[in-house]
C-alpha cells in the first residue's frame, strides 16, 4: 500500500484520517495517483572550525565574534580548505553506503544577499565529494515494508551568515558567525513516495549522521535543514513525468510531513481541475496547512556557476578512504542486532541508546563484567533522566565511565543504597571529579550494616508509637511503612530499606 | 592578422640590428635609489608630475621604523594599491569602492619582503582593480610615463594629453621604478599588467609562474590569472626580490607547496644542456651555448610597429651572438587567446567584485534604493555599486556577468576554458621541458636533448607608449595591446619584459617566456639580454 493518492483524495480528505479509507474504497474505480518525492538535506558538520577559515564554527557565540577575513569577504582574503570537514564529509557518504570521489572540486554559486558576504557561495556543483549510496527503511524504522532510497550526491558547501530581523526596526542585522560554517548538502534520488517515507528517511539520516559524529542534526537549531521536491503522476504514467515544485525551509519533521501532504493534494487538485502544475518554489504555512508560492521559475536567480579559482581540486587516495572507513563506528543496524544478541537487551533499549551519541560505547565499557541489563536500565532510566532534566548530551556530561561503574559496583556489593547511588549520579553529573568510593567516604554514606543498632532504634520507635504498633498487630500491615520511613529518616538513608523492614517485622512480631 | 614567416628568417638583417640593442642599454644604467630616504627625496621631487604613488610614507615614519636584516636590507620598494597593507586607506585598488577601506592584515608577499629588510615607501597608482592597460581608469587620475619623446616638447611645456602613458594596470609601479622613486616595485599581472608598463617605462617586469608567489592579500581581479609581479631596473634585482617572495604560503592554497617546488626543481635540473650553461663563467664568449630560443611566428601581427619588429630582431641577434640556437616555432592558437582571455578574466572579475556591496566595509550610497522591485536583493546594492565603480569596471562586470549566464555560458565561458587548455597544451608542445603539472610518471632524466625550445622571445607590446590623449579607433583597439601578453597568462607560465631598443626616445620591451616552473632559467637568460 504505497501508492496512496486517488483522484478523490482532495486536500479536504487528505488532511484527515479518513483519507486512506477513501483511497482504498475508490482505488478500484479510479486510477490512483502517485507522488514522486526527492529530498535535499543541509547538514551542518560537527567541525570545530569553518570550512574555509580557522574561525570557530560556534555560530551561536556572541554575534560577529567568530569571523575570519574570508568570512567577511575582505579584499585579498583567500579560502583554505579545512581537512576536518573533508573527513567528516567522507564519513557521511561512507555511512550512507556511497563512494568518496577520488577527485572533487569547488564551484561558486552567485547571488546577492546580505547574508552572503562574498556575493557567492562556495559549493561543489560539478564534482561533489560523494556520490551514490542509499538508506534502507524497514520495520525497525517504523514502516511495515522495506524501502531503499538512493542517494544522488553529497557535496561540501558554506553556510550563509545569519540575518537578524526586528532588533532595530527597519534594519536587518547580519551575524557573520555562521558565514562559512561547513555544510554538506545531501541530495536523494526521487525514490520517496509518501510523506511518511520522507519523515522516516530524515529520521534515519539523523540517527546515522549523529552516530558517526558527522553532525548533531538538530532541526530545532538548524544544524539539519530540509528542502523537498514534489511532483505527482497518475496511474501508469512515468513516475518522473510530473512538474515538480520545491518546498523550502521545512524545519521540523512535522512540517515536512504537513508540507508534502498539502503539496501533493494541491497538485492533484490542480491537475484534476484541468490546470497544470507550474515549476516553482513554495513554502509551508503551518496555520493554514497549505503550501504558498515563494518564487516562480521566472524570477529564479541565474546562479552563474563558475569553477572556484582559489581552491585546487581535492584528490583523495583509496588508502585514505579505507582509513576513514576503518575509523567509522559500527552502523546502528549492525549495533542493534549485535547488542540484542550479545547482551540480551531489548531492541527498544538499544534503539534508545543508539539515539544518544557516544552512549553505545559508554554502555559497552560499563557492561564489561557486569549485568548488562542492569547497566542498560541505569543508563536508559537514571542517566537519560538526568540528561533530559539538564538538557544535556551524554558527550557533554562530566560523568565518566569509571564513576558510573564505581557506583554500580558499590550498589551491587550493597555498599550504598539505590537512593544513595542516585545521589552519587547527580553529584557526578554536577561535575564532581572524585571516584564513587571517594565520594561515598566523603559523604559518610556507608550502609548501616549494624543490625544491633537498627534493633535498638526499632525498639525505641515502637515504644514511642504504641498506637501505630497496635494497629499493625491488629492487621494493618501497611503501618510497617510508617516505621520504615521513621528509621530511614533517623539513619539519614544509610540503612538498607530491606534490612530496616526485616528488623522492624521481627520486633513487632515479638511483641 | 599574421604575416608570412618568410620575412622573419634569421638572415643577416637581424644581426645588423644590434645597434638598436646597444642603444637600449642606457635605460638600465640609470642608478636606482639605494635607501628609503633617497627614494623619498625623489618621490618629493618627481611624483607631483608623474602621479605614480597613490600614497607614500614620510621621512618621519621611516626614522621611527626599524627594518629587518636580510638580502633586501633598506631596499625602498613600492607596492601596487591592490596588495593589502595596513596603513589607512592604502589598499584602495584606485577605486571609490575601497578609498575609505583600511585592511586589517598585510599581504603575505609584503610580509616576506619586509622580513628581508625591505621598506615599503608607498602604494602605487593603477587602473581601478587592475582593469586597464594605460593606467587611466583610476580615482587618482592618470599616472604619467617618466619618459618623453626626444622629438617633442619638454615635459613642462607639454599639454596634459601629450604626456605618454606608463601603461597599465601597474602603471604607477613601473613609473616609480623608472623615475628612481624606489628600487623595486610589486605589481599584479592578470593579462600583462606588469609586463606592458615595464616595457613602456623602460624597466624590467617579471610575471612568475602562477603559484610561485602567494596571492594572499592580492585583491582579486581574475583569480586564475592574477599573479604578483616584480618591477625593477635590472634582472639581478628581480632575482633578489623573487628569491625572497617566491615561498610556499599555507594562506593561499593555489601557492605551490614545498614538494611541488622540489619536484619542479628536480625536473628542471635534469636537463644536462642547461646545467652546462650554469657551470659556465659569464665572461665566456658564448655563455648561453646550448640554449634553444623559439621565435613564435604568430606574434608578428599586423599591428606590430616597425620599431618593435626591429627590437625583436635585435634581441634575437643578441641571443644568437651569445650562443643560443634561435629557431622559429608555431603557436597556432595564439589568435584565439585574446577573446578567451577577456571572457575568462571578466567572468572572474564579475564574481570577485560581487563582494563590494558597501555593507561590511567601503563606501555605501546614501541614495535610497528603487523601491519598485525590492524582492530582488541586488536592487539594494545597485546604487552603491553604480556610484563606486568606474565605467571600465562596470563594463567588465556586466560583460563578465553575461558570459557566465546560463543562456550564454556555453557559447562564451565554456569554449574559452577549452581554448585556454589548448593554449596550455600548445606551449607544452614547444618547450623541451615537460610541464610538471601534467607529468604523471616519475621523473626519468632525458638521455639526449629532446626537441623543443627552452625559452620563447617575442615583443611585449606592438609599439611604444601612446599619448594619454590618443583615442583608439574603437574600444577593442585598447584591448589589442594585450595580444602579446595574454597567452602566457592563460598558460600560467613565467614571462619577463626586458627593455630592448627605443623609438623617438620611448622605450620598447621584449618578452621572454619559459615553461611552467622554469622561472630560474628564464631569469638567467634574461640577464644576458
Amino acid at each position: 500500500m504505497r501508492v496512496l493518492w486517488s483522484v478523490r483524495a482532495s486536500a479536504r480528505h487528505y488532511a484527515n484520517n479518513t483519507f486512506i479509507a477513501n483511497v482504498l474504497l475508490h482505488r478500484r474505480y479510479y486510477k490512483p495517483w502517485g507522488a514522486t518525492i526527492g529530498l535535499e538535506l543541509h547538514v551542518q558538520l560537527a567541525a570545530a572550525q569553518k570550512l574555509f577559515s580557522a574561525a570557530s564554527a560556534k555560530w551561536d557565540d556572541p554575534p560577529n565574534t567568530n569571523v575570519d577575513f574570508i568570512d567577511a569577504g575582505l579584499p585579498g582574503s583567500m579560502p583554505r580548505l579545512n581537512p576536518e570537514c573533508v573527513s567528516l564529509a567522507a564519513r557521511a557518504i561512507l555511512c550512507l553506503n556511497g563512494q568518496v570521489q577520488p577527485r572533487s572540486s569547488f564551484d561558486r554559486k552567485h547571488y546577492f544577499y546580505s547574508d552572503q558576504p562574498l556575493g557567492y557561495q562556495i559549493t561543489q556543483q560539478r564534482h561533489p565529494i560523494g556520490r551514490g549510496g542509499f538508506i534502507e527503511l524497514s520495520q525497525a524504522d517504523g514502516i511495515d515494508y522495506t524501502k531503499r532510497v538512493r542517494i544522488h550526491q553529497l557535496q561540501l558547501e558554506q553556510d550563509t551568515a545569519k540575518s537578524v530581523h526586528g532588533v532595530y526596526p527597519g534594519y536587518i542585522l547580519t551575524d557573520l558567525n555562521r558565514a562559512g560554517v561547513a555544510l554538506v548538502e545531501i541530495v536523494s534520488e526521487p525514490d520517496i513516495e509518501t510523506a511518511t517515507e520522507a519523515v522516516y528517511f530524515v529520521r534515519k539520516m539523523q540517527t546515522l549522521l549523529r552516530h558517526t559524529g558527522v553532525s548533531s542534526c538538530n532541526m530545532e537549531d538548524g544544524s539539519l535543514r530540509c528542502d523537498v521536491n514534489v511532483s505527482v503522476y497518475r496511474g501508469d504514467e512515468d513516475r518522473l513525468s510530473g512538474t515538480r515544485c520545491e518546498l523550502k525551509n521545512l524545519n521540523s519533521l512535522k512540517t515536512i510531513r504537513g508540507a508534502i501532504e498539502a503539496e501533493v493534494s494541491r497538485q492533484i487538485e490542480l491537475i484534476s481541475a484541468g490546470h497544470r502544475v507550474k515549476q516553482e518554489t513554495r513554502g509551508f504555512d503551518a496555520h493554514s496547512g497549505k503550501t504558498v508560492l515563494a518564487r516562480s521559475k521566472e524570477t529564479a536567480p541565474d546562479y552563474r556557476y563558475m569553477p572556484e579559482p582559489d581552491l585546487p581540486a581535492v584528490h583523495i587516495s583509496k588508502d585514505w578512504v579505507e582509513h576513514i572507513r576503518s575509523s567509522l563506528p559500527e552502523l546502528p543496524e549492525a549495533t542493534l542486532s549485535r547488542m540484542t544478541r550479545q547482551y540480551g537487551l531489548l531492541p527498544e533499549d538499544v534503539t534508545t541508546m543508539l539515539g544518544e551519541p557516544g552512549c553505545i560505547t559508554f554502555f559497552e565499557l560499563a557492561a564489561k563484567g557486569r549485568d548488562p541489563k542492569r547497566v542498560a536500565a541505569w543508563i536508559t532510566s537514571e542517566i537519560f533522566g538526568q540528561l533530559s532534566y539538564r538538557a544535556q548530551r551524554l558527550n557533554d556530561s562530566t560523568l565518566t565511565v569509571q564513576q558510573f561503574t564505581g557506583l554500580l559496583d558499590a550498589l551491587a556489593s550493597n555498599a550504598v543504597t539505590s537512593g544513595q547511588a542516585k545521589l552519587l549520579l547527580i553529584e557526578f553529573m554536577d561535575g564532581d571529579k572524585r571516584t564513587a568510593d571517594e565520594l561515598i567516604q566523603a559523604r559518610g554514606w556507608e550502609v548501616m550494616s549494624d543490625l544491633g543498632r537498627l534493633q535498638d532504634l526499632a525498639t525505641q520507635l515502637l515504644g514511642k508509637h504504641p498506637k501505630e504498633a497496635a494497629e499493625y498487630k491488629a492487621g494493618h500491615k501497611r503501618r510497617l511503612n510508617f516505621f520504615v520511613a521513621k528509621i530511614m529518616a533517623a539513619t539519614k538513608g544509610q540503612a538498607r530499606p530491606q534490612d530496616v523492614s526485616r528488623v522492624l517485622k521481627e520486633c513487632l512480631d515479638e511483641k | 592578422m599574421r604575416r608570412s614567416l618568410r620575412a622573419l628568417q634569421f638572415n643577416s638583417s637581424w644581426h645588423t640590428s644590434c645597434k638598436t640593442y646597444a642603444g637600449s642599454r642606457q635605460y638600465r644604467s640609470t642608478s636606482a635609489p639605494v635607501t628609503a630616504i633617497s627614494a623619498l627625496e625623489t618621490i618629493a621631487k618627481r611624483n607631483p608630475a608623474l602621479n605614480a604613488f597613490a600614497s607614500h610614507i614620510t621621512l618621519a615614519e621611516i626614522g621611527s621604523s626599524e627594518t629587518s636584516d636580510g638580502p633586501l636590507k633598506e631596499w625602498p620598494i613600492a607596492v601596487k594599491a591592490n596588495i593589502t597593507t595596513t596603513l589607512p586607506s592604502a589598499t584602495s585598488c584606485a577605486s571609490r569602492a575601497l578609498d575609505t577601506y583600511t585592511s586589517p592584515y598585510q599581504a603575505s608577499v609584503v610580509d616576506s619582503l619586509e622580513g628581508a629588510g625591505a621598506v615599503v615607501v608607498g602604494k602605487t597608482n593603477m587602473d581601478e582593480f587592475g582593469m586597464g592597460s594605460k593606467n587611466m581608469f583610476s580615482m587618482y587620475g592618470a599616472a604619467i610615463n617618466p619618459h618623453t619623446p626626444s622629438s617633442g616638447a619638454k615635459r613642462k611645456d607639454m599639454a596634459e594629453s601629450d604626456h605618454r602613458t606608463p601603461g597599465g594596470s601597474s602603471g604607477g609601479s613601473a613609473a616609480a621604478v623608472a623615475a628612481g622613486m624606489c628600487r623595486a616595485a610589486l605589481g599584479s599581472d592578470t593579462g600583462g599588467s606588469v609586463r606592458l608598463p615595464a616595457a613602456w617605462c623602460g624597466v624590467v617586469g617579471f610575471k612568475p609562474t602562477f603559484g610561485r608567489i602567494s596571492r594572499h592579500g592580492l585583491v582579486a581581479y581574475g583569480s586564475s590569472l592574477d599573479i604578483i609581479g616584480i618591477i625593477t631596473r635590472n634582472v639581478a634585482d628581480v632575482q633578489s626580490v623573487f628569491s625572497v617572495a617566491a615561498v610556499p604560503d599555507p594562506l593561499d592554497m593555489t601557492c605551490m607547496s614545498s614538494p611541488l617546488r622540489a619536484r619542479i626543481k628536480a625536473l628542471a635540473d635534469s636537463r644536462s644542456w642547461i646545467t652546462q650553461v650554469r657551470g659556465r663563467s659569464e665572461t665566456e664568449s658564448a655563455p648561453l651555448a646550448g640554449i634553444r630560443v623559439g621565435i613564435p611566428e604568430e606574434y608578428w601581427v599586423n599591428e606590430l610597429s616597425v620599431p618593435a619588429l626591429e627590437s625583436w630582431k635585435a634581441g634575437a641577434s643578441r641571443l644568437a651572438a651569445l650562443g643560443c640556437d634561435v629557431v622559429s616555432v608555431a603557436l597556432p592558437h595564439t589568435p584565439s587567446a585574446l577573446p578567451a582571455y577577456y571572457t575568462l578574466a571578466w567572468a572572474e572579475a564579475s564574481s570577485n567584485l560581487a563582494r563590494y556591496d558597501g555593507i561590511r566595509y567601503g563606501r555605501r550610497s546614501t541614495t535610497p534604493p528603487d523601491t519598485r522591485d525590492l524582492q530582488n536583493a541586488s536592487q539594494k546594492y545597485a546604487n552603491t555599486r553604480s556610484e563606486n565603480f568606474g565605467a571600465e569596471v562596470q563594463r567588465r562586470i556586466l560583460l563578465g556577468t553575461y558570459v557566465m549566464s546560463s543562456a550564454a555560458s556555453e557559447h562564451y565561458f565554456t569554449p574559452s576554458q577549452k581554448i585556454r587548455r589548448l593554449i596550455q597544451e600548445e606551449f607544452d608542445r614547444v618547450f623541451a621541458l615537460p610541464n610538471a603539472l601534467s607529468m604523471t610518471n616519475p621523473l626519468t632524466p632525458p638521455t639526449s636533448r629532446p626537441p623543443g625550445v627552452d625559452v620563447l622571445l617575442f615583443p611585449t607590446a606592438t609599439g611604444a607608449a601612446p599619448r594619454l590623449g590618443d583615442q583608439e579607433d574603437s574600444r577593442v583597439a585598447n584591448y589589442v595591446n594585450d595580444v602579446m601578453t595574454v597567452p602566457a597568462s592563460l598558460a600560467g607560465i613565467p614571462a619577463i619584459s626586458i627593455p630592448v631598443g627605443h623609438t623617438d626616445g620611448m622605450p620598447l620591451g621584449l618578452q621572454l617566456a619559459a615553461q611552467y616552473g622554469d622561472d630560474e632559467l628564464l631569469l638567467r637568460v634574461a640577464c644576458h639580454l
